[in-house]
Order: C-alpha cells, then sequence, then structure tokens
C-alpha cells in the first residue's frame, strides 16, 4: 500500500487541511463540533472530507458514549517526514522556514 | 506564527499507523524487550506478573505499571506512569491502549490510544507528537525491515 499519494492528496486541499488545524488545536470532536466551526460549509461537506481525512489515515475516530470524535492522527505526517524531508536537505529546509518565522514576526 | 506552541495537549491522545505484519509479529514486537529497545528509546520492556516493567539503557526504571488488560495478539491495556523525570513521575498514572486491526491485503492497523491525561499535563505534553510518533514508526521501521530506524 503506497499511503503517501492518498495524504498528499489528503493534504492538498485547503478546507482539509484547516479541519487539521481545528483538531490540532482541540483534539477529539464530533463532526457538530467542526461543522460549527465551518459556517460556509454544509454538514455534508464536513463529513465529506472527514471521510478522505479517515481514509488517508490522517484523522482517526473513536467512539466516547454514543458519540463519534474525531482525532488528529500525525503519524502519517511524519512518515511523509521521515521519507520526503529528512531526507532531502532537512537542515536547509528548517534554515529557511526560520527566516521566513522571523521576517513574518517582525513584519 | 507560533502560536501553536501555547495549544495545551490533549488529554486523550490516538495514534494510528498501517503495519505491513501479522497481528503476531506486531503484539511480539510490543511485548517482547529484545524488540522494545530497538524503537522504544532503547527502553526493554516485559509485561510480567500484571505488570508493564520498562527498563532503560542503564537499568534504570523507566515504568512499573499494571497490565489492564492483556488479550494477545489484539489488545492491550497498561497504566503510564514516566518514572524517567521526576516531574512526570510525581503526576497521577494515565493510560495507553493498543488495538491491532487485521486488515485486507496483509496489513495491521495499530492504534495506540493514551488518555486518561487530565491530571497529568507535563507527561501528555512529553509523549504528544514526537514522542508516540517516534515509538510508533520506529516499530513500524523496524517489523516491515527487521531493521532500526536509522537516527
Amino acid at each position: 500500500m503506497d499511503d503517501d499519494d492518498v495524504v498528499f492528496r489528503a493534504l492538498a486541499d485547503p478546507t482539509r487541511r484547516h479541519l487539521l488545524d481545528q483538531l490540532y488545536e482541540r483534539d477529539g470532536r464530533t463532526l457538530s463540533a467542526l461543522v460549527d466551526e465551518q459556517p460556509e460549509m454544509t454538514r455534508f461537506g464536513v463529513m465529506k472530507h472527514l471521510r478522505v481525512l479517515e481514509g488517508a489515515g490522517l484523522v482517526a475516530t473513536r467512539r466516547s458514549g454514543r458519540e463519534k470524535l474525531h482525532f488528529l492522527n500525525p503519524v502519517p505526517v511524519r512518515l511523509i517526514h521521515d521519507r520526503w524531508i529528512s531526507k532531502y536537505a532537512e537542515r536547509h529546509v528548517s534554515a529557511l522556514a526560520e527566516l521566513k518565522t522571523e521576517m513574518e514576526e517582525s513584519a | 506564527m507560533s502560536a501553536a506552541i501555547t495549544i495545551p495537549p490533549a488529554t486523550t491522545q490516538v495514534y494510528q499507523v498501517f503495519i505491513r505484519a501479522t497481528p503476531e509479529q506486531i503484539w511480539e514486537a510490543i511485548t517482547n524487550p529484545d524488540f522494545t529497545e530497538k524503537y522504544f528509546h532503547g527502553a526493554r520492556t516485559e509485561y510480567t506478573g500484571g505488570r508493564r516493567v520498562s527498563k532503560g539503557p542503564d537499568g534504570q526504571l523507566y515504568a512499573d505499571e499494571a497490565v489492564l488488560e492483556f488479550d494477545p495478539p489484539r489488545r492491550l491495556v497498561h497504566g503510564w506512569r514516566s518514572l524517567y523525570s521526576p516531574e512526570l513521575a510525581a503526576e497521577p498514572t494515565s493510560r495507553v491502549t493498543w488495538e491491532i486491526a487485521p486488515q485486507d491485503g496483509g496489513f495491521c492497523l495499530l492504534t495506540v490510544v493514551h488518555d486518561k491525561l487530565e491530571g497529568a499535563p507535563r507527561t501528555a505534553e512529553n509523549v504528544s507528537g514526537e514522542g508516540w510518533m517516534m515509538v510508533l514508526s520506529g516499530l513500524k521501521t523496524l517489523v516491515e525491515t527487521g531493521t532500526p530506524m536509522a537516527d
């Protein structure tokens, strides 16, 4: 199974990246809680995106009583990091990322 | 933007990884100290007498908590308290659940849930992100390739 394709495809969409950021801020949320924070999207739309994220392993769901909770699963990102980032010049990348952060903060 | 740093770590953390191996192989990697020392920060972890005892490279005690469920090769639940740091050891015991679910095509989905972290914010911070991710990606590499992940 080449999971990388699925993960890259899932991450290629801004709405899905936004959903991941929301779970990063507060993990273990219900669909309704996530829908509430996307006023511009229908419940169905959020569900569809969550399903893609789940399929890529980026979101894991657990049942808690009657609720289905969504958790950010960072492992696929780590695996992509191991495979694609650390291999190619991690040092340069982090130096550039730091420079960008510094410049944005002082701007 | 560095605002992310101030976000408190979750009190329930879920980690999942697909591993190309049988449930038995994965169970072995979790419960055999000869395997754990190759991916779990060098710690040798043993499950004996209803306890999970983990020791560091020099024999120092990393963990000694109750095993709550031991159901090979599917489910393992144990307490978690990090004895390698006095600050973390002072926090109440949290809980770790390992689940191995066979998938089609010779894969298993390994899920680790670390919860009951409400009273243990420093432990939650310590194990979050890099902590469990390093362990799980290391376990995956070891089981799939037979050799530990390179540093």
